[in-house]
């Protein structure tokens, strides 16, 4: 029976102790430990730790069971405890990432492939019908017209470079689209960088603002602990991250254009454009390609604006020189929130 | 005379368990509600209790309900899923005294009049885990004419003591199963004896069985099927004692047929306790 | 009975299913199953499924179900599991449950 052996959660930082036992078993199945990791459910025979399964908010990670147990009641008693689990913490849709030999093996946990990248990486959800509830409801928004453009926005905080890409789109194109990104993975939350981009696109008449969704992930939460090269890392978040606005999010409001900005001298946003081009255009799909347009970002005195300067001079609170950086509406809402007379213990840990 | 040599545990919250383990064919099957599931699944457990004892396969089984304790939330939602789901028992467990048995008794009549079950219907067994239920036991086994068992707990009742088990004649349960023995005697109810946890060690199984038989236990609780054969055999008659049992048997018929009051056998008088005796050892061998 | 809040009963396990009940955005009821032996008892397990809902007079709500080969009984139970949790509510209404 070997479903017995003891089953309980714990929480890195409680027990220390037990973080040795959890690092060895993953890599003996070849996976390191991911640090963001709140939470594990472990198992237990004869003292030795032979199943493990980690929860970061809604993400499951850190699978790993002990190779002589590798039959199917632990694996599936070992599914129940992290989806009882998580319920306890109120998250009852989940996801995980995986290389993708693993499919089956989730899917006995009664979880569902979203999207792949071939030998890298698949993207699933404890759900047969979520993403078509999702997609339903976008399709609710649809709107008619030759040229659709979409845009994806951290905006932390959003600036006049913000505004100035969200203008071209709408102006090029017969609706614009556009998604915040959803997680509280920057420095502004989630709640106030939506505030942001809601006032300042306002007056935009042909423009849908989208809340963010669990389908549009930011690179902070994908986990890359299972990937062995690092570098491979970055590209296969993109390819995830795209792979679901081609295939899903795309089709649902008919989007033909995304619109990015793009800045000559930075090697991140670059890489990131061409994996752009990579999934939205060029990859084979039963989706219909979508183009890349690449807007070159709008500047002050020769200097592309950025939302890390606009941090800085937040920090400082030199509200004078950000006036030149982000639109009225967001200078407003920063004074207000950050104004001086403030106790300085808000100030602390909110902007780094 | 209902046979109850093995008392199989099925943990309530356990789908593929309960679906299976009428196969096994054990003399009582006890679903737990108690030390099997976690708190957070005891309602769902206390369902899946509720609709398994419906099920058309456990309708040829004697049906147990180990309820939660009495001094916890959950016994009285137990009670009602047991009872209206058709349970032939209710096994208290770390049964105290024979006050518990009261209490239980009053609130089984009344959800027996609640669900229109005769009352009376639903019998109770008591699990002695610790001092006090041994030298309450007596109290305990004739606490209420639905009494038809005690069972010795051993695990709870060795903490208690402040010892543990060992191996050749156990000493320390002694004092524990010769109580609970006697208590079910003078009550004239079924004695279980103690859970073996061991379940890969076949031969230390057999030896706690041998001294249960021989002390005279009705049967034992087990956790595991493959237990029930093994209890079944150890239990069954050898072939000297089933030929006397039919010998005194027939002696009796022919007694009763020439209708004499007396019966004997080689010379010697057979008392009636004798002639149940032979019975119950037929019927013994008949289902080994 | 009227679903609140989301909840699940059961478990992925050989035998059993995972039922998620979550509050309907659109006042209609929605059941969606999956299972290994759909094509054998997709029929009974809906019939089982809807039974049990109509008797707690759940007449709208999400109910997804993960199936793993599980009896009529084991269906029966974890549903009413599922929406009793998902109702937020203690007290049983025995009647309403054969």
């Amino acid at each position: 029976m070997s479903a017995t052996g003891d089953f309980y959660t714990m929480q890195p930082k409680d027990a220390p102790q037990d973080m040795g036992d959890i690092g060895k078993l993953l890599a003996a199945n070849d996976l390191e430990l991911d640090n963001q990791v709140e939470v594990f459910v472990l198992c237990r025979q004869q003292g030795r730790i032979v199943a493990c399964a980690g929860l970061d908010h809604y993400t499951i990670k850190c699978v790993a069971i002990a190779e002589d147990l590798r039959g199917e009641s632990l694996s599936l008693r070992l599914g129940s405890e992290v989806v009882k689990l998580a319920a306890e913490r109120g998250q009852y849709h989940l996801f995980l990432y995986s290389a993708p030999h693993n499919l089956p093996f989730f899917r006995g946990w009664g979880f569902y492939p979203l999207v792949e990248v071939p030998q890298l990486v698949v993207m699933m959800e404890n759900s047969p019908v979520a993403i078509e509830r999702y997609c339903h409801r976008l399709r609710e928004q649809h709107r008619p017209g030759r040229q659709i453009a979409g845009i994806v926005l951290n905006a932390n905080p959003f600036t006049l470079g913000h505004r100035y890409l969200v203008e071209q789109a709408a102006a090029a194109c017969d609706w614009l689209h556009v998604f915040v990104v959803g997680e509280d993975a920057s420095s502004f939350s989630y709640a106030d960088r939506f505030t942001l981009v809601a006032a300042g696109v306002k007056n935009i008449d042909n423009l849908t603002l989208h809340p963010g969704s669990e389908y549009i992930i930011s690179r902070a939460t994908f986990p890359g602990y299972f990937l062995k090269e690092k570098a491979i890392v970055d590209h296969s978040w993109a390819a995830i991250d795209l792979l679901l606005f081609r295939e899903y999010i795309g089709p649902a409001l008919g989007i033909t254009h995304r619109y990015v900005g793009t800045e000559p001298f930075d090697l991140v946003t670059n890489a990131y454009n061409a994996d752009m081009r990579r999934w939205l255009q060029q990859a084979a799909s039963a989706a219909p390609p979508i183009t890349v347009v690449e807007v070159p970002r709008a500047s002050i005195d020769g200097t592309p604006i950025s939302a890390t300067e606009v941090r800085r001079l937040l920090a400082r609170r030199d509200f004078t020189r950000m006036r030149q950086l982000v639109p009225d509406t967001t200078l407003q809402f920063l004074e207000r929130k950050f104004s001086v007379a403030a106790s300085s213990t808000q100030m602390k840990g909110q902007i780094a | 005379m209902k046979l109850r040599r093995s008392m199989l545990f099925v943990p309530g919250d356990n789908a593929a368990m309960l679906s299976t383990s009428f196969v096994y064919k054990p003399d009582s099957i006890m679903f737990d509600l108690e030390d099997a599931v976690s708190p957070r699944e005891k309602d769902s457990a206390r369902l899946m209790v509720y609709q398994a004892l419906q099920h058309p396969a456990y309708r040829d089984i004697e049906t147990v309900v180990r309820i939660n304790g009495v001094d916890t939330e959950f016994w009285q939602k137990d009670l009602e899923a047991a009872i209206r789901g058709g349970v032939d028992i209710v096994r208290l467990p770390k049964t105290e005294n024979a006050q518990e048995i009261h209490e239980l008794e009053a609130h089984v009549a009344r959800i027996e009049k609640g669900c229109e079950r005769p009352v009376g219907d639903t019998k109770l067994m008591a699990a002695i885990e610790s001092a006090s239920g041994v030298v309450n036991a007596v109290a305990i086994a004739s606490a209420s004419p639905r009494m038809v068992a005690i069972a010795m707990a051993g695990f709870d009742y060795l903490v208690d003591m402040h010892t543990r088990r060992s191996d050749g004649w156990e000493p320390e349960l002694f004092y524990a199963r010769a109580s609970v023995l006697h208590a079910a005697r003078a009550a004239h109810i079924d004695a279980f004896d103690v859970v073996y946890g061991n379940v890969n060690d076949d031969e230390g199984f057999l030896r706690e069985v041998k001294i249960a038989k021989q002390l005279g236990f009705n049967g034992k609780s087990l956790i595991h099927p493959k237990q029930i054969e093994l209890l079944h055999k150890a239990y069954a008659p050898s072939e000297e004692e089933v030929n006397h049992a039919k010998r005194v048997l027939a002696a009796a018929e022919e007694a009763h047929r020439k209708g004499l009051g007396v019966v004997s056998l080689d010379g010697k008088m057979i008392d009636p306790p004798v002639i149940d005796e032979a019975q119950m050892t037929l019927q013994m061998a008949a289902a080994a | 009975m009227k679903v609140i809040k989301e909840a699940i009963a059961g478990t992925l396990e050989s035998s059993d299913l995972l039922v998620k009940v979550a509050p309907s955005h659109k006042g209609t009821r929605e059941i969606v199953i999956r299972s290994e032996v759909i094509k054998q008892f997709g029929k009974q397990i809906r019939h089982a499924v809807t039974d049990t809902l109509d008797k707690l007079s759940v007449s709208d709500g999400s109910i997804v179900i993960e199936d793993k080969g599980a009896l009529d009984c084991v269906i029966r139970a974890r549903v009413q599991a599922a929406v009793l949790r998902a109702c937020g509510s203690q007290e049983l209404d025995w009647g309403r449950l054969s």
